[in-house]
């Protein structure tokens, strides 16, 4: 807009000019010479004022000039006046309203009339003779002559002074009021009074009346309206001040409208008259041709269109200026005008300044779309004229124009302020308008904001520079120096509307127009326009549009403060922007040389190897010259991000297997890809690092040239295994070779040749120990290129891909890896090499046996360890075990709780590789059968590794179970003593003396009753194997009340030499005891319980192989089986049943051999014993029977004293053997054969071995079934006859059987 | 002057990673050599193509606000100067569609380079023509973006396109589409629009 001249499209605003106030600069409208000598001057004579009152009133007015402010009708409510307001202090002057002829003119008839300095009718005027309207004319309504001519007076309080200074007033201003009336102009007059009367709340009414009075009499006598006249009364209040004011401006506005209003009706007025004025002076030079008629009516026209954009009646002005427009642009104004005519400039800056009204007052309305089509159709318009009439569209000036005509546009969206459209709304366009919408709407049409505008504008400057550099070089030279008719040819051949002629727009000997420079600005502006509202990428679209604009001028520094940012920020590589990246590339590389940026350099060349991008010919494509033409000062050092760049080089990373195990070794590929132009220079890597986010070491590679390589090259791929070696991380040398990323201390590295050839892929083959458990994911991959001028690092990111990875068999085959995560492997912990061997371990232990377990550690890893074992025994009721450890002190278990016996933290000391260390874990003998879990845990260190305990655990079952069982019978026997007599002083206990009243009741012997028994247990082995049983015996739980002894014992086939016996499991053994049990004293008849135990004495076999520590003298282990309890000494009447066998021989040999026995006499006796206290009979029935014959009592009747017993013997003879098949040891009862033999009869011969001893030879014979019936005479109750011996058995039925032996 | 009427300069497919999939560049009208040439270099409409992403992001966020857009018709993303305007959709995947529409591509009268047939057929679009060439109504583009729509889908029913390929769910970036047969499709298309055509 600043291509336009001053004032010719300002917004025009009413104009106000105070006068009479002191200021400190002095007035002057910048009338033009010429007219000045001619002008007005308007003066007033009174001093101007100087108070604060008026300092203020004037301040608080020029504070209200609403020149600047946005031409919009928004706040058309809120703002009740809209002036331009200047101040004078004294005097002014008014451009003369009728301009008088030039000297050297002949004086015109008389008939001639003046016409003013601005009218084309006039000679003087730049406009004369056949000019339309100029910014003169505009400039003399907004600039020049004011429509409201306020003077500020003093209204003197001072009573004396009052009349006096009143007629200065009036004088005054009748004064200006002539001055006024004498120029023609029709300026409104007003006078502002200040007051210096202190109004207080005190002043009288009538004080206001003598003002009133005063105001009244100088009104009057200055012929003013009321409405012109305005008291300032003085007041400290501001507040009060404004509200004057206000009201005084509000009441001049419509003064000033009123004026304007005449104006324009007075320009309709003329226009209505149709008449083409004359000239003051009919034109001489030239074509001699005057304004037509259409010229006029498009003066008029836009002098009412003026007008009204005074008044803020937009829509009439609209209509007049379209009205202007379409008349000028009329085949009987424009197209009349020859193209070489400066009138035809004139013209099309009329046009231009109508149409720009034009745009102004449509979008004052908020007709944005309309304002658009408008700026379009003007465009079509001009372009049209310009082509049919003009030099054509197709040159610098044209383009020029289009440039300044998009910023016109631009410049008006900035200056209407739409709201809508700001840049916090984020809104690119406008809608269009209710009146627009539905129609075929260009998208131009719906108002975009100022950013494209300004980038529209540098478009077309880029367009106007094109064309500007095709000027020939004829028409650059400057016209002084060029020959006249190459000038006069020239002169009509550019259309320079607006514009430099070609010898300044691009001279041929010096800088012309700065094309870029203007470009730059234009886009720069459009850049913030598009930033502000977020379009970052357009923003970026219109840097590198920027960026090649600078390219021309060299403006290094700033393409790459440009570039830089969008490079860095912006995503288009990422999203795959790929000629948008390549030209960013380009351009900061071009620039970086220049401004000697290394780091930019390498960047971009590095970027740019990638085959992605397009081939540029003529291009080295090697990353070692990249710096061939920078000067840096220190060798440069890049280090790139994944992702920064778009790489040439991808890596991809595979574990072969998905699992692996600490200590063991993971086989894995690395294979770097190049997809760099195929040829490229190939890049050697100094060192790649490759990372991993678990536990795993990072490794290098180090660059290795190998022979040959040159031939491997041919294929797709190279494939080499690398041999990695540990390498401690020693200084910053290392570092700086792997990054920051190295915090371990270990790195594993190796060396390979690592030549990249453009298109290839180098492959290697990593067999990596893995050394932690956990997961581990192969992380990045650092590329270090370092050469002579500089040191470059990239890093790259892996990345799972859905595809899967291939496994390079060989350099062409390939296979695909099957699990789904091939850059992770989960390392499983180490698989602990110490081991825990029980050497010999039994699946059962037994009871009451001390268990003494031995374990072998061993360690089988490569080198020694430091161990610790922790035993754990888990069961019931866990004995508390101790452990040796041989150079150690013994450990007891530490903690006991109900369920658990632990030991932990019993040092094993060093166990150096491939040794073991015997371990053995005591437990004391455990009474009853269970059940354990024995857990020993080995946690050791290995000297490599202290920080990582391993550990390992072995568990083992521990079955304790019984070894015996057995059951129990105890028979009642003859005791073979006689009882007491309670007639028998002996029996009689001593009573007890005072002094030892308890100690001697247990040292006397006892004289109670006694009683025999026999103890037969019958024990079995549940051992898994054979045991030796050394001695088999029964322990009597010693009693108060009586003494029990065993008199004999009869534990067949063990050996009493103590070497025992071995039995095996499952088999039943017998042995028999009997006890005699004797009750201390008679008087006690109560029974008693009797409580026994088995004691079994036992070993294991001793087989040396397996328990070689207990080899010596194998351990008697006892086991105590408790015996239920029996009780003995009831009071009810035994019966008891004893048979002894008498042989007789035939010859009186003392050893008889069997055959000499001939007959056989068998006594069975009854005893029967009461133990009771009373007197009892029984009586006795010996049924005779077909297999015996006997001799004793059939019937007898028994009598027995309390507490005796008695006996009845009976002598069997058996009959001859009915049947030799019923044979059948007397098991049952039998096992003892000796001195059972007591009867009344005493022993005939030598008792011979009968039944019992089943082992050794079965003796013959058969059962025999005396029907003996025994009976308590006073309770007619049959008695039970028990048996009381070997010989004599129970049977179900009742009563018993007797054995009789065969002779035979 | 000869007159001018609107016609396709570009299509583009723009995937849901911003990643241009397949851009297709159909001639203009030049009046200055009255040929047919496309109207900017491939790196321009790249450009162009990407800065309508901006608009996505920022019609994407007002709609979200508003709870508009359902249809994915984002109608005119904004003009990018006074002759080529950026028209785009946006499928529920994500995937978007651009048509740059030239104002001022095709001659209407001429006998010249006759592409006349396609443009001929659009009906009443002559009844508007003037000097500043023909506009367009709102949804006017809709038949194109309906077109294209169908002609991707036909390229995802293809079971050897994979879309994840083209735009990885995760991550970024995707390849390019290289189906001959979609790419005639958007041939076709655009060059058979015009204003007014109600059917491709």
């Amino acid at each position: 807009m600043n291509d336009y001249p001053a004032g010719s499209l300002d917004h025009n605003v009413p104009f106000l000019l105070t006068l009479g106030t002191r200021t400190d600069t002095p007035y002057d409208a910048g009338l033009p010479a010429i007219l000045k000598e001619q002008a007005v001057l308007i003066r007033s004579d009174l001093s101007p004022l100087e108070t604060d009152q008026a300092r203020a009133l004037l301040r608080y007015i020029q504070d209200r000039d609403a020149a600047e402010s946005p031409c919009n009708g928004r706040d058309a409510a809120g703002r009740k006046y809209r002036f331009r307001i200047k101040t004078a202090e004294r005097s002014l002057l008014l451009p003369p309203r009728r301009a008088r002829l030039p000297e050297g003119i002949e004086p015109p008839p008389p008939s001639a009339v003046l016409h003013s300095p601005y009218s084309p009718l006039s000679p003087i005027s730049p406009l004369y003779p056949d000019g339309l309207i100029d910014t003169q004319w505009l400039r003399k309504h907004q600039h020049y002559i004011p429509s409201v001519l306020l003077c500020f007076y003093a209204l003197t309080s001072d009573p004396s002074l009052a009349t006096l200074c009143d007629n200065q007033i009036k004088t005054d201003v009748n004064n200006i009021r002539a001055l006024l009336s004498q120029s023609g102009y029709k300026t409104r007059l007003a006078v502002v009074l200040l007051s210096d009367h202190i109004s207080s709340t005190s002043s009288s009414s009538s004080s206001t009346d003598v003002t009133q009075e005063r105001l009244e009499t100088i009104r009057r006598g200055c012929a003013l309206d009321s409405k012109a006249l305005f008291l300032v009364p003085s007041s400290d209040s501001q507040d009060e001040l404004e509200r004057v004011a206000e009201n005084m401006l509000t009441t001049l506005y419509s003064v000033s409208v009123e004026y304007y209003r005449d104006l324009g009706r007075h320009s309709r007025k003329k226009r209505g008259r149709g008449v083409v004025p004359q000239p003051t002076v009919p034109p001489t030079s030239g074509t001699s041709q005057t304004l037509s008629l259409a010229g006029w009516n498009v003066r008029y026209d836009f002098k009412s269109a003026v007008f009204a954009e005074y008044r803020l009646e937009m829509d009439v002005a609209l209509r007049s200026y379209e009205q202007a427009y379409e008349n000028l642009l009329s085949s009987e104004v424009m197209e009349l005008i020859p193209s070489w005519n400066p009138r035809w400039n004139d013209a099309r800056f009329l046009a231009d300044v109508a149409a720009i009204r034009c745009l102004r007052c449509l979008l004052w309305n908020g007709q944005h779309s309309a304002a658009a089509r408008r700026w379009l159709s003007h465009r079509e318009r001009i372009a049209d004229f310009v082509d049919r009439r003009g030099r054509g569209t197709n040159n610098y000036g044209w383009a020029a124009w289009e440039a300044r005509w998009a910023i016109i546009m631009a410049d008006l969206i900035n200056q209407v302020d739409i709201p809508e459209l700001a840049a916090p709304t984020l809104r690119l366009y406008l809608p269009p308008e209710k009146s627009a919408m539905g129609e075929r709407l260009q998208p131009w049409e719906l108002l975009h904001h100022t950013g494209y505008w300004y980038r529209l504008a540098a478009r077309h400057t880029k367009t106007r520079k094109a064309h500007a550099r095709a000027i020939p070089d004829d028409d650059r030279r400057s016209p002084s120096a060029s020959p006249a008719s190459h000038v006069a040819k020239a002169a009509f051949a550019y259309d320079t509307y607006m514009c430099p002629e070609p010898y300044e727009e691009y001279p041929l000997d010096r800088e012309g127009v700065d094309h870029g420079k203007i470009i730059v600005g234009f886009l720069m502006r459009a850049r913030d326009e598009f930033l502000k509202r977020r379009q970052l990428r357009f923003a970026a679209e219109v840097s590198l549009e920027c960026a090649r604009e600078l390219l021309f001028a060299e403006e290094w520094e700033m393409i790459v403060d440009i570039l830089r940012p969008i490079r860095d920020e912006l995503p288009f590589r990422a999203e795959g922007w790929i000629s948008i990246a390549e030209e960013l590339n380009w351009g900061l590389r071009t620039a970086g040389v220049q401004v000697d940026d290394a780091e930019l350099v390498l960047l971009a060349d590095w970027e740019l190897l990638s085959r992605d991008f397009r081939r540029r010919p003529k291009w080295h494509y090697d990353i070692t010259q990249a710096l061939e033409d920078v000067e840096v000062t220190a060798k440069p050092s890049v280090s790139i991000r994944d992702g920064q760049v778009l790489s040439f080089v991808s890596a991809s990373f595979v574990f072969r297997d998905e699992e692996g195990k600490a200590g063991q070794g993971v086989r894995s590929q690395l294979s770097i890809k190049s997809d760099a132009h195929l040829d490229s220079t190939p890049v050697v890597l100094s060192t790649v690092y490759l990372s991993f986010n678990g536990s795993l070491d990072g490794i290098i590679l180090r660059h290795k040239e190998k022979k040959g390589s040159k031939q491997r090259a041919r294929a797709k791929a190279s494939l080499s295994t690398v041999s990695l070696a540990k390498q401690e991380n020693e200084g910053p040398e290392a570092e700086t070779e792997t990054g920051s990323d190295v915090d371990k201390g270990i790195t594993l590295v190796g060396s390979a040749d690592l030549t990249l050839y453009p298109g290839r892929t180098l492959v290697f083959n990593l067999e990596i120990p893995l050394r932690e458990p956990g997961e581990t994911r192969a992380d990045s991959l650092t590329i270090n290129v370092n050469t002579e001028s500089f040191d470059l690092r990239q890093s790259i990111a892996f990345q799972e891909t859905a595809t899967p990875k291939p496994w390079y068999v060989s350099a062409v085959t390939v296979k695909q890896v099957a699990h789904p995560e091939p850059l992770a492997i989960r390392v499983a912990p180490r698989p602990p090499k110490m081991e825990v061997k029980p050497p010999a371990l039994r699946e059962q232990y037994y009871t009451d046996e001390p268990l003494s377990l031995a374990f072998e550690v061993e360690n089988g890893e490569d080198i020694e360890a430091v161990a610790k074992l922790e035993v754990v025994l888990f069961g019931e009721k866990p004995p508390l075990f101790s452990v040796v450890i041989p150079g150690q002190e013994d450990r007891t278990a530490s903690s006991v709780r109900s369920e658990e016996s632990r030991l932990s933290g019993a040092s094993l000391g060093t166990i150096p590789s491939a040794q073991s260390l015997a371990v053995r874990l005591v437990i004391p003998p455990i009474e009853s059968s269970s059940r354990y879990d024995l857990t020993l845990k080995v946690t050791y260190f290995l000297s490599t590794n202290p920080g990582t305990p391993i550990s390992q655990t072995a568990v083992f079952p521990l079955n304790i179970v019984n070894p015996f069982e057995a059951n129990y019978d105890l028979l009642p026997r003859v005791h073979p003593d006689p009882w007491p007599s309670l007639f028998d002083p002996d029996s009689v206990p001593f009573p007890p003396t005072d002094d030892d009243a308890e100690g001697t009741t247990t040292s006397q012997p006892p004289k109670g009753l006694s009683q025999g028994w026999a103890l037969v247990t019958r024990y079995a082995s549940f051992a898994s194997e054979p045991l030796r049983i050394t001695d088999v015996d029964i322990a009597v739980q010693p009693s108060p009340h009586f003494r029990c002894a065993t008199t004999a014992k009869h534990t067949a086939n063990i050996p009493a030499s103590g070497a025992g016996r071995l039995i095996h499991p499952k088999t039943m053994e017998e042995a028999v005891f009997t006890l005699a049990a004797q009750k201390l004293t008679v008087d006690d008849r109560a029974h008693v319980p009797l409580d026994i135990s088995l004691v079994i004495k036992w070993a294991r076999p001793d087989d040396h192989d397996h328990d070689p520590t207990t080899a010596e003298s194998p351990t008697i282990n006892t086991t105590t089986l408790p015996i239920p309890r029996f009780t003995i000494f009831g009071t009810e009447p035994r019966v008891l049943a004893s048979v002894t066998h008498h042989y007789r021989r035939r010859s009186p040999n003392p050893n008889p051999n069997p055959d000499e026995i001939v007959t056989l006499l068998t006594t069975l006796t009854i005893t029967i014993e009461n133990a009771s206290n009373h007197f009892l009979t029984f009586g006795l029935a010996m049924e005779p029977s077909e297999q015996f014959a006997f001799s004793g009592p059939k019937q007898t009747t028994l009598s027995l004293l309390p507490v005796s017993r008695r006996r009845v013997g009976y002598r069997l003879v058996p009959f001859d053997v009915p049947a030799p098949g019923t044979a059948e040891g007397p098991g049952a009862g039998g096992g003892s054969t000796e001195g059972v033999g007591e009867g009344t009869e005493g022993k005939v011969g030598e008792g011979r071995v009968g039944g019992g001893d089943t082992t050794t030879t079965t003796p013959k014979g058969h059962w025999i079934r005396p029907a003996l019936v025994v009976r308590d005479k006073y309770f007619q109750k049959v008695l039970r006859v028990i048996p009381a011996g070997d010989g004599v058995r129970g049977v179900k039925e009742g009563g018993f059987e007797v054995w009789v032996p065969h002779l035979s | 002057m000869a007159t001018t009427i609107p016609s396709i300069a570009c299509l583009g497919v723009i995937g849901r990673n911003n990643n241009p999939l397949q851009t297709t560049i159909f001639p203009s009208y030049d009046p200055s050599t009255s040929s047919y040439r496309p109207v900017r270099t491939p790196l321009q409409f790249s450009l162009i193509l990407s800065s309508t992403l901006d608009v996505f992001e920022l019609r994407a966020r007002q709609n979200a606000a508003a709870g508009t857009g359902l249809t994915g018709d984002f109608g005119l993303l904004h003009a990018v100067d006074d002759r080529l305007a950026a028209y785009g959709f946006e499928t529920n995947t994500g995937t978007r569609f651009v048509a740059i529409v030239d104002m001022r591509g095709r001659r209407l009268d001429g006998t010249g380079a006759g592409v006349g047939g396609g443009a001929g057929g659009g009906g009443g679009a002559g009844n508007n023509v003037g000097a500043t060439g023909v506009g367009l109504r709102e949804g006017e583009m809709r038949v194109v973006f309906k077109a294209m729509q169908v002609a991707y889908i036909k390229l995802l029913q293809n079971p050897f396109f994979e879309p994840d390929e083209h735009s990885p769910p995760k991550g970024q970036g995707g390849r390019r589409i290289t189906s001959r047969k979609f790419a005639e499709d958007l041939r076709r298309i655009g060059e058979n629009w015009g204003p007014g055509v109600a059917n491709l």
